[in-house]
């Protein structure tokens, strides 16, 4: 099936059942080439997986092991004290032997299928040495965070394969809200695994994924649904920024009025585009080392004109190609749909983790909770308030907008009727009050009541002012409405991307001379830091600060090549040192320096005055 | 009649004349610097009379002929840097950073070391500070005219 940007929008009658409406809209996923999970059902993952309690005195309980568990026993009421996790369990600790046995098996795997990623030009040339040192940083914090351990996720691929082998089963579980006039279709994906970090370079590894997407209807003509929103989850995108119009073919892919998602290699996330994605992690520092950063970054680009720098920020890329399965209407592989609400046990009533607990205080290991909770067990936004979630709470369906905007300009401009009567009435009668007023000027027995009447007369003044500018204000917005309406009725459309302040776009892939040389330099040159200056300690002590100021420069300047961003980094350099022996000059010549200010002030004073004098 | 061509100048920044009169100022201490050499060594009363090597070490007029020379090229250097700043050419910003880049970082070297030399350290300070104007880089195509992005290649 090609893919289509047409505008057409598919039809379905008000009345039709749940199952029907979300098969005609359900979408196509494109997955990347070497993904290795897919939505699968949450039935056969539960029996594969044991249940756990974790207590907050640091002890872990199996509660139900593997095989016993089901849909029903998982949903069992189990009480605890506060602070306990109950949680799913896909892949058991594994022996070092066992870890070497299934990583050899992984690879052996992939081989046979031939399903291989090749990350291109990766995420580490995306960013300077800064970046790359904190992102150093962030490898070694798992060290001491909580983690999935690392070959969890070859276990969990080999464990998904065979699942696969007994029943090729992808599922999506569709669930249809009915709230203000819309009607919103949301599809979820159960994924078993989350394998960003350890497939694909990302930011995390956790048990089970719940990925999820939104198709937002509402009723037209002769009472049929039509499709006007698409709102997608992603990372670090909210409310308004997630959703697209259907119409909005250069956002939405269609393949015969059936959207299209291209989700993120390992991460799962959607998106509307194929590409590769730069997300950006920034490192949780104390607030002191922020406001130091915020206040150098301003006097680097405000005094010096620099661009800004941000070391702190770690680049990750998610990549969404679209090069690989293909799943939906029409493609390779079909959907097998089951449709879920709140009286579906497992979806209400099990709060707990659908995968390991790593213990990760930042939580980005640990596996999510269901559709309905986040993993602290609260209600999920997205599931209680699905018009919320994609900023659409406040924006009524296409064939109702002419009637609000015609019954909003009724209601301003009776309004505007009952303000201009009251007006000249309330201004007439301060008139006469002042005029009273007048009348007791220059009357000195008359102050108290002078006194009193200007007393009086404040608020009237204030609420006169206050009604004339409610009537200027309301004739703007009368103004607005009007054309407002006159677009409506043309059939003028909007923008469709006028209420998105974040676009999710794809970074651009475009080869450099030295994309090559620049990713094995990206790969290496930390190391060879760390090595060259080990070697200095060891073989020039005497020359150990000389030697690290010109291997540092070495490095940048090495860098700043292979970037293609010479320039800016001598500029950069040079704007640095020159700070640096501006300090040292202030420190040894304060006093020189503020006695030439002084003559400088004192001369241009002179100049000013004399000039006064004589013009 | 015929419309003549509109010629557009853009007015020099100030930054750009004080760094041009800094490059005038050095090339006449360069020159300085040639000459010199080769007055200490009489070279200009009676002419190259000696050898410029002993063994494989240079004599004291073989080192006042390559002092003299490596001067000579500097300040002839900093003449064609000079026409290629006041063409405001990109390239004579581009050496004249890094050149004021290389100077700083050996003066705080220097001054790390206990050699400290103030009056060129002020000199590049202010060169650095002034070649890195916004108004001086745009009208060397350096940055853009929004003034956001600095060039990258």
């Amino acid at each position: 099936m090609n893919t289509s940007t047409s505008t057409d929008r598919p039809t379905m009658p008000i009345n039709a059942p749940d199952l029907d409406l979300l098969r005609r809209y359900e979408p196509v996923i494109r997955f990347t080439k070497g993904e290795q999970f897919y939505p699968t059902d949450v039935e056969r993952y539960v029996k594969e997986s044991s249940l756990w309690a974790h207590y907050p005195d640091g002890r872990d309980e199996l509660l139900v092991k593997q095989d016993d568990l089901t849909l029903e026993s998982l949903v069992e009421q189990r009480p605890a004290v506060f602070g306990t996790v109950h949680y799913l369990r896909f892949i058991e600790t594994l022996s070092l032997s066992e870890s070497a046995q299934v990583l050899a098996n992984q690879l052996r795997l992939r081989s046979i299928l031939k399903n291989n990623f090749h990350a291109g030009v990766g995420r580490l040339a995306r960013g300077g040495l800064l970046p790359r040192m904190a992102d150093a940083l962030f490898t070694i914090s798992f060290l001491l965070r909580g983690r999935v351990p690392a070959a969890s996720a070859a276990a969990a691929e080999l464990d998904y394969f065979h699942m696969r082998a007994q029943k090729d089963n992808f599922v999506y579980y569709g669930r249809v809200v009915r709230q203000n006039d819309w009607v919103a279709l949301q599809y979820w994906f159960f994924y078993c695994y989350n394998s960003w970090r350890s497939g694909f370079g990302g930011v995390n590894d956790h048990e089970s994924d719940w990925e999820m997407i939104t198709i937002y209807l509402y009723e037209g003509d002769e009472g049929l649904l039509k499709p006007e929103w698409v709102a997608y989850a992603s990372h670090d995108f909210h409310g308004d920024d997630l959703r697209r119009r259907w119409d909005d073919a250069s956002q939405l892919d269609l393949a015969d009025g059936h959207p299209i998602v291209y989700a993120g290699a390992g991460s799962h996330a959607s998106y509307f585009r194929p590409g590769e994605y730069q997300a950006e992690v920034h490192l949780d520092l104390p607030s002191w080392v922020n406001s130091a950063h915020q206040a150098w970054n301003k006097f680097w680009t405000n005094a010096l004109g620099q661009q800004p720098v941000d070391p702190f920020r770690i680049p990750f890329v998610d990549y969404a190609r679209g090069d690989g399965m293909s799943l939906g209407p029409g493609q390779s592989k079909a959907w097998t749909p089951v449709v879920i609400d709140e009286s579906t046990p497992w979806v209400s009533q099990y709060r707990g983790l659908w995968g390991l607990f790593a213990k990760d205080p930042i939580s980005g290991e640990n596996a999510p909770a269901g559709p309905m909770y986040n993993r602290d067990g609260s209600p999920r936004g997205s599931w209680y308030d699905p018009l919320g979630f994609a900023g659409l709470d406040k924006v009524p369906p296409p064939d109702d907008t002419l009637r609000l905007l015609v019954k909003n300009s009724a209601e301003i401009t009776t309004h505007q009727a009952q303000l201009e009567s009251m007006i000249p009435e309330k201004a007439g009668a301060l008139q006469a009050l002042g005029i009273k007023l007048k009348s007791m000027e220059k009357n000195p027995h008359l102050a108290k009541q002078h006194a009193a009447l200007e007393k009086k007369m404040a608020p009237m003044i204030e609420e006169v002012r206050g009604l004339r500018r409610e009537y200027s204000e309301n004739m703007a917005i009368l103004e607005g409405l009007k054309e407002r309406i006159e677009r409506e009725k043309s059939g003028m459309g909007d923008d469709p991307r006028a209420h998105i302040r974040h676009l999710a776009m794809p970074v651009t892939t475009r080869r450099r001379r030295f994309d090559r040389a620049a990713e094995a330099w990206a790969a290496v040159s930390l190391s060879l830091l760390l090595f060259g200056i080990v070697g200095l300690v060891f073989f020039a002590p005497n020359f150990l600060w000389v030697g690290l100021a010109i291997i540092t420069l070495l490095f940048v300047v090495t860098e700043s090549i292979l970037r293609g961003a010479f320039i800016q980094t001598i500029g950069q350099i040079t704007a640095l040192l020159a700070v640096i022996s501006a300090i040292i000059l202030v420190v040894h010549f304060w006093f020189w320096l503020l006695m030439a200010a002084l003559v400088g002030i004192a001369v241009f004073l002179l100049a000013q005055r004399l000039r006064e004098l004589t013009g | 009649m015929k419309r003549r061509k509109k010629v557009w100048t853009r007015k020099r920044p100030i930054a750009v004349t004080i760094v041009a009169w800094g490059i005038f100022i050095l090339f006449l201490i360069r020159l300085y610097q040639v000459i010199e050499p080769l007055i200490r060594e009489g070279v200009f009363e009676h002419g190259i009379t000696g050898p410029l090597f002993m063994g494989m070490r240079l004599t004291p007029l073989g080192n006042a002929l390559l002092i003299s020379a490596t001067y000579l090229f500097l300040s002839l250097a900093g003449i064609v840097v000079l026409i290629g700043f006041l063409r405001v050419h990109r390239w004579a910003w581009l050496v004249l950073m890094s050149w004021t880049g290389f100077s700083l970082a050996i003066t705080l070297i220097s001054y790390f070391y206990g050699h400290p030399n103030y009056i060129v350290m002020a000199s590049d300070t202010i060169i650095a500070f002034a070649l890195n104007q916004a108004d001086v880089q745009r009208i060397f195509r350096i940055r853009t005219d929004q003034g956001e992005h600095i060039n990258i290649n």
